[in-house]
């Protein structure tokens, strides 16, 4: 794939920013997202928060290109994204759902590589090296339904992988797993960053897990859903989930995030 | 291993007892019949085993399940073919619902005659007469089941790209196959009668006019014969078809099994009325 210069560079030249402008997103009259902006640069790693309902999902969806917004834009780099584009994989919540059942794991995972003409043998190796990378070495032969729930989670964050995208969006990635494979699942994100240099977009109403994973975390509220914060979270890059946790700043962002949150929306 | 024989061997008593009294108890009740319309069932047999052995009777049986074969690839081919292109446009399938429901509704075998008629004596006739049968019942699943590929699925496949070919024929295609396999079985049946009675008329060969020309001989024995020759062939046919259908939607029949994944039914489009 890439050619491995000796001193590694800290971040690929490929990589694009995301940038969303102006965005504004309505079903039926109704608003939804409201002139919403942000930027998430190359190798960042950003959580976006919200009460449920708050339209964290539709967000993603116009992020991903998966749905036309009503007016502004989303783009990577320069590019306006109007249908999904290469740079971008996708994690859902549905993992179950978001497998072919009639596919080995290593298949899923090389299937969106032969519709980029990647030749087959090729695109089994980079599958099975992926899958190892997400720590799933030698399970390739399985199908999703002979796996848990987090190995197949872990499955959809190789797919994107192997994709070689750059940018990572995923929607609730761990909200139906039990907590300790969500804790092992929050780490293989960390680790995969810091490995891959990519930039990551996690939507979740998870508060902890939003800080803990990310570089800066964005609140949504309000009806329609307008950004009402932006916070920094500055927590180094070695997280841990107990010591990273138990840190005092890591009680201020959760508790700063939590009243933004629980705050009645202004009337 | 010998679990597996035992298991095998089990499953088969407990689905065969009922069909083997019935069998015992037709031969038991006809065994005194003197009446020349109801022979007696080991008479039957025999009759049966003869012509098997010394008649033709083979001959004719092989000749008609070829019809039914390349009837059925003709209709499982465009079947399918048309389904997907139907099932995946929302428009065309608006257009020709009406129609196909409309045809669906003729009975098959009300188009044998005129088939016949039209298209003279000989095998094509009779292959089309099948093929048009079969079409329906997998026309009518296929467009359903690729009508419910799950959004997510349709998502996925969306978000990461994947040409409409690859899914068509990696997504589409095996989304709707239990459904097209349940159109392919009901098909299975309708064809298998439309081969019995697409020979009852201007035909010289094939196990349908073997029944009728016997009857009109009034061999009796040789009509029963036949007629149950084809009832097993029915049920062999359907039989080997399970199979596979059990093979080839394993990871339906797997996930089918876990109380998470029960996907939506599979539905049979045809024979329930709407």
């Amino acid at each position: 794939m890439n050619i491995m210069t000796p001193v590694k560079p800290p971040m690929p030249a490929r990589a694009k920013s995301l940038s969303v402008e102006g965005l504004s997103k309505s079903y039926c009259n109704i608003n939804v997202l409201s002139d919403l902006n942000l930027r998430v640069e190359p190798g960042e790693v950003i959580s976006i928060v919200g009460p449920s309902g708050a339209g964290k999902t539709t967000l993603l969806r116009c992020l991903s290109g998966l749905m036309p917004p009503t007016s502004g834009g989303v783009k990577v780099g320069d590019e306006q994204v109007r249908e999904p584009v290469a740079e971008i994989g996708l994690v859902f919540q549905d993992y179950r759902g978001s497998m072919l059942p009639w596919m080995r794991a290593v298949e899923n995972v090389a299937f969106p590589l032969q519709g980029k003409g990647v030749p087959k043998a090729e695109r089994l190796a980079r599958a099975h090296a992926c899958l190892a990378d997400v720590g799933l070495p030698g399970v390739g032969e399985r199908y999703p339904w002979q796996m848990s729930g987090g190995m197949q989670q872990r499955v959809a964050i190789a797919r994107a992988i192997a994709y070689d995208a750059h940018i990572l969006l995923m929607d609730e990635p761990f909200g139906s797993l039990d907590a300790q494979t969500r804790f092992d699942l929050e780490d293989l994100v960390l680790s995969l960053r810091k490995q891959l240099a990519i930039s990551i977009v996690v939507v979740t109403h998870d508060i902890d897990e939003a800080v803990y994973l990310a570089d800066r975390v964005i609140v949504l509220s309000g009806h329609p859903a307008t950004v009402i914060d932006n916070v920094d979270i500055e927590l180094g890059a070695n997280r841990d989930q107990i010591t990273t946790k138990a840190d005092p700043r890591f009680a201020q962002y959760r508790s700063r995030i939590l009243e933004q949150i629980r705050r009645p929306p202004a009337a | 291993m010998r679990y597996v024989f035992v298991d095998i061997f089990i499953d088969l008593l407990r689905s065969i007892w009922l069909p083997a009294c019935l069998v015992l108890l037709w031969l038991y009740a006809s065994s005194g019949s003197t009446s020349i319309y109801f022979p007696p069932l080991a008479d039957i047999v025999a009759t049966l085993v003869g012509e098997i052995v010394h008649g033709d009777l083979v001959r004719h049986l092989l000749l008609s399940l070829s019809n039914l074969a390349v009837g059925m690839a003709f209709a499982i081919v465009f079947g399918v073919a048309c389904g997907l292109v139907i099932g995946r446009a929302e428009t065309w399938r608006r257009i020709w619902s009406p129609t196909l429901n409309f045809l669906r509704a003729v009975p098959p075998a009300a188009i044998v005659p005129i088939i016949i008629i039209a298209l003279g004596v000989g095998a094509a006739p009779k292959i089309f007469v099948i093929a048009l049968g079969s079409f329906w019942p997998i026309l009518l699943n296929t467009i359903d089941g690729v009508r419910g590929t799950s959004t997510a699925l349709i998502e996925t496949a969306r978000a990461y790209r994947i040409p409409s070919f690859l899914f068509i024929f990696r997504v589409a295609l095996p989304a709707a196959l239990p459904q097209i396999m349940a159109g392919i079985r009901v098909a299975l049946a309708v064809g298998l009668v439309l081969m019995v009675i697409s020979e009852f008329f201007g035909a010289e060969a094939g196990i349908g006019f073997y029944i009728t020309d016997a009857s009109t001989r009034f061999a009796i024995q040789e009509t029963w014969a036949g007629t149950l020759l084809v009832g097993a062939m029915g049920y062999v046919l359907s039989s080997l078809f399970l199979q596979l259908e059990r093979r080839l939607l394993f990871w339906y029949f797997q996930e089918d099994g876990q109380a998470a994944t029960k996907r939506k039914g599979r539905r049979n489009k045809v024979g329930g009325g709407q």
